[in-house]
């Protein structure tokens, strides 16, 4: 079992992760998400032994790994999320590299390299520099040389990152038969349906914070609470923003232009109100739509902003 | 491992083109360009040092003595044809003639030692002249000294005057070594005419030839521009090895490659050492391609070959070291602006300082002696010495001050080396 004790990082003076919380058991796959800049890669390499956090801990099987990094390197595999590869190399040179410095040769590598390279769907193309690949083949690689070793944790940082939608397809399958597999798997995205497909457990994180985390239907029962309400209106009042509120205390109204975002619990039936508010106030609504919460909506739901640009 | 990190390093180096130009094409064009261009200027000397000027100043000519030797001889009884015959014998074998009729006008000899006839009342003169190396006097009775001991067992020692110039000490050796081989030739044959041997036998060629070859290897040769440059080009650019291999370091960083290797158990000392090694193997390499394009492309006979060994391979050693320093302050800085710093920088002072472009000591003393203690100019020179025909021993104080600089590198990577994992 892997864990984050009140991980913690700075660079300078820029805290970076704050106070970050998690866990991973055996055969589980979590999900780990949120914008660019989140920090993201930061925990990843906290978790992983490359980074020392500033202050809390890494825990693997209850041990600290500060100090003794080994027994959890030699079980890790990392996809980061630069392709981490030898581009003057072939496919082949690069694995059979990445397989040696594991201390595995011989007919053993061989056979070790037939199989990622089976799995990664670069048979062919072994032979070839990895410079004149695509971008969707290096992503395929930059997997296949953390796989070489048969670890049992695989840390993915958004490894299908700008590629095209086959290649994704194609990785996230991999990946997904990996975790059917009994890998262990944390897997980074800022893709909530890739997250979706792969993870059992999802960790949101914004601004170096875990701001929630549950399994998926924890997080769908978190969303599916709240409603949003998109209003358009000819011309917007503050004061009907100002009765809105008070109307509904416990809902957040968003104004940009001449859209308002309401959101609130689901249990209450706003739309009469909001309508009668409307009247009173001199609003004419143009458009009312009421959307079925997804879980994207759970990153604006809790930050306010959305997950991508 | 390690064999796998040395290799990989070893097919990014000859997979990209730019190491290949700055580390081959660049310093072989520069070779050939400066050795043809300062040809002129710096081998002239060297064609003419090699044929050493010798005087000889005769004053005791066949035309002077023969009236005496004739005296002598009658005075001995000889008369008639057998006097005739005997006179024409001496005429043609007499010491002298052989030396200058057989031994300096040999085509061997002569691409050696030109002859200047000069008269005794020059003598003097010629003296002062800086050019000459060496002056054979040749006393007046020479001959009829030599007819009275050769063949006539009178014990008069024929003796002869050599003055050899302070000028050039390998001139005047091998003038030395000529002239003594053939007094040792006819002293010798003074017993060996009695014994029968015909006096031009005894004095053959071969000996001599070989005697001034074995001269010629005993001092210094002359350095020609093709030599210089070579040696000044191989020692500067294998200071480019260290940049190269620091900078892919860097990639390896930057493209988180590195993380792969650490998380494998790659330590960070063996992650050096294997750069240390991928630096000396590539110097080397490197080093022995351009000696060899110098032998075969540029016709340079390479001599003193353990002093050579000795050299190549402590300074490929030093640039392995400097190699792993080099990535070492790169990773602490965590930017290529050392490496650029280096290659812009300290390689045109350390080239210039050690006489890679110009022979410094032509300028200054001091500018050399400080260049000696660069590691190039410590490995250029000690190259160069072994090349002018000196001793290995000389080498051995450069060799300490580029093994300084090794464990100095090792020391500092050691020491400096990010402790706490590097990022960029
Ligand atoms: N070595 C570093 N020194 C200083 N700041 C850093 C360093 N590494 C990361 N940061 C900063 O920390 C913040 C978090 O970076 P991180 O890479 O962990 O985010 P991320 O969630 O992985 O983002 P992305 O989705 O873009 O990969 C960013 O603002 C980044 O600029
Ligand atoms: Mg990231």
């Amino acid at each position: 079992m892997l864990q984050a004790i009140n991980l913690h990082k700075k660079f300078k003076t820029k805290e970076v992760v704050r106070q970050v919380n998690m866990q991973l058991e055996a055969g589980e796959s979590v999900g780990l998400i949120g914008p660019n800049g989140a920090g993201k890669s930061t925990t990843i390499s906290m978790l992983s032994s490359l980074i020392m956090p500033t202050s809390g801990d890494v825990e693997w099987q209850g041990v600290s790994i500060t100090k003794n990094p080994e027994s959890l390197r030699k079980v890790l595999g990392i996809v980061p999320q630069e392709i981490a590869l030898y581009p003057e190399l072939s496919a082949r040179e690069n694995l059979a590299f990445f397989g040696r410095i594991y201390g595995l040769k011989g007919p053993t590598l061989n056979e070790r390299i037939e199989e990622v390279l089976q799995k990664i769907g670069l048979t062919d193309r072994q032979k070839d520099i990895v410079k004149t690949f695509s971008g969707g083949m290096k992503r395929r690689l930059n997997i296949g040389a953390a796989l070489l070793h048969k670890p049992s944790i695989l840390i993915m940082d958004e490894p299908t990152v700008g590629i095209d939608p086959q290649s994704r397809a194609y990785i996230l399958d991999t990946v997904k038969q990996l975790v059917e597999e009994g890998m262990t798997l944390l897997y980074t995205s800022h893709y909530m349906e890739e997250v979706e497909l792969l993870c059992d457990k999802i960790y949101i994180m914004d601004q170096g914070a875990i701001i929630a985390h549950g399994t998926k239907d924890e997080l769908k029962s978190l969303v599916s609470d709240n409603q949003t309400i998109e209003l358009k209106a000819h011309i917007l009042s503050t004061k009907f923003e100002s009765a809105l509120i008070n109307q509904f205390p416990k809902a957040t109204v968003r104004k940009e232009e001449d859209l308002l975002t309401v959101t609130l619990a689901k249990s209450e039936e706003p739309l009469a109100t909001i309508f009668a508010l409307a009247a009173n106030n001199d609003v004419m609504i143009t458009s009312a739509i009421v959307k079925i919460p997804t879980l994207e909506d759970v990153f604006l739901n809790l930050t306010g902003r959305a997950l991508r640009d | 491992m390690l064999f796998s990190l040395i290799g990989k390093q070893m097919k990014m180096l000859i997979r990209n083109k730019q190491p290949l130009i700055i580390l081959l094409v660049m310093p072989i064009v520069l070779i050939t360009i400066l050795s043809l261009a300062l040809a002129g200027v710096m081998d002239n000397g060297a064609e003419e040092a090699i044929q050493a000027r010798l005087v000889l100043v005769d004053e005791s000519t066949w035309e002077k003595e023969k009236a005496s030797i004739q005296e002598f001889l009658e005075k001995e009884g000889i008369i008639g044809p057998p006097l005739e015959a005997l006179l024409t014998q001496i005429e043609n074998n007499n010491p002298i003639q052989l030396l200058e009729n057989n031994i300096l006008a040999s085509s061997e000899i002569e691409k050696y030692i030109s002859v200047v006839h000069k008269k005794p009342e020059d003598l003097d003169t010629i003296r002062q002249d800086k050019e000459v190396d060496g002056i054979l006097s040749v006393p007046p009775s020479f001959r009829l000294n030599y007819v009275k001991s050769a063949y006539f067992d009178k014990q008069i020692e024929p003796d002869l005057d050599l003055y050899l110039s302070q000028e050039n000490e390998i001139r005047a050796s091998i003038i030395q070594s000529v002239i003594s081989e053939w007094q040792y030739g006819f002293t010798q044959s003074l017993a060996l005419s009695k014994a029968g041997l015909p006096i031009e036998e005894v004095m053959g060629n071969t000996k001599k030839v070989e005697k001034v070859e074995q001269v010629l290897e005993d001092h210094e040769r002359e350095i020609p521009s093709s030599i210089y440059y070579t040696v000044g080009m191989l020692v500067m650019f294998a200071l480019y090895v260290p940049a190269f291999l620091a900078g892919f370091a860097l990639q390896e960083v930057q493209w988180k490659v590195y993380d792969r290797l650490i998380l494998a158990g790659v330590s960070s000392t063996l992650y050096t050492l294997s750069i240390f090694i991928t630096g000396t193997l590539v110097a080397l390499v490197q080093q022995i391609i351009m000696l060899s394009y110098g032998k075969f492309a540029l016709k340079i006979e390479w001599i003193g070959l353990e002093g050579m060994i000795v050299i190549v391979l402590s300074y490929s050693i030093f640039v392995g070291g400097l190699a792993a320093l080099l990535t070492t302050l790169q990773f602490r800085s965590k930017s290529d602006g050392i490496l650029n710093a280096f290659n812009g920088f300290v390689v045109s002072i350390f080239a210039f300082l050690g006489g890679s472009f110009i022979n410094i000591g032509d300028i200054s003393e001091t500018l050399a002696n400080i260049g000696d203690f660069t590691p190039n100019g410590a490995a250029m020179t000690a190259i160069l010495s072994i090349q002018k025909g000196e001793e290995l021993a000389v080498i051995w104080p450069f060799m300490a001050v580029l093994y300084g600089y090794v464990s100095l590198c090792v020391l500092l990577a050691i020491v400096l080396f990010p402790r706490r994992g590097v990022t960029v």
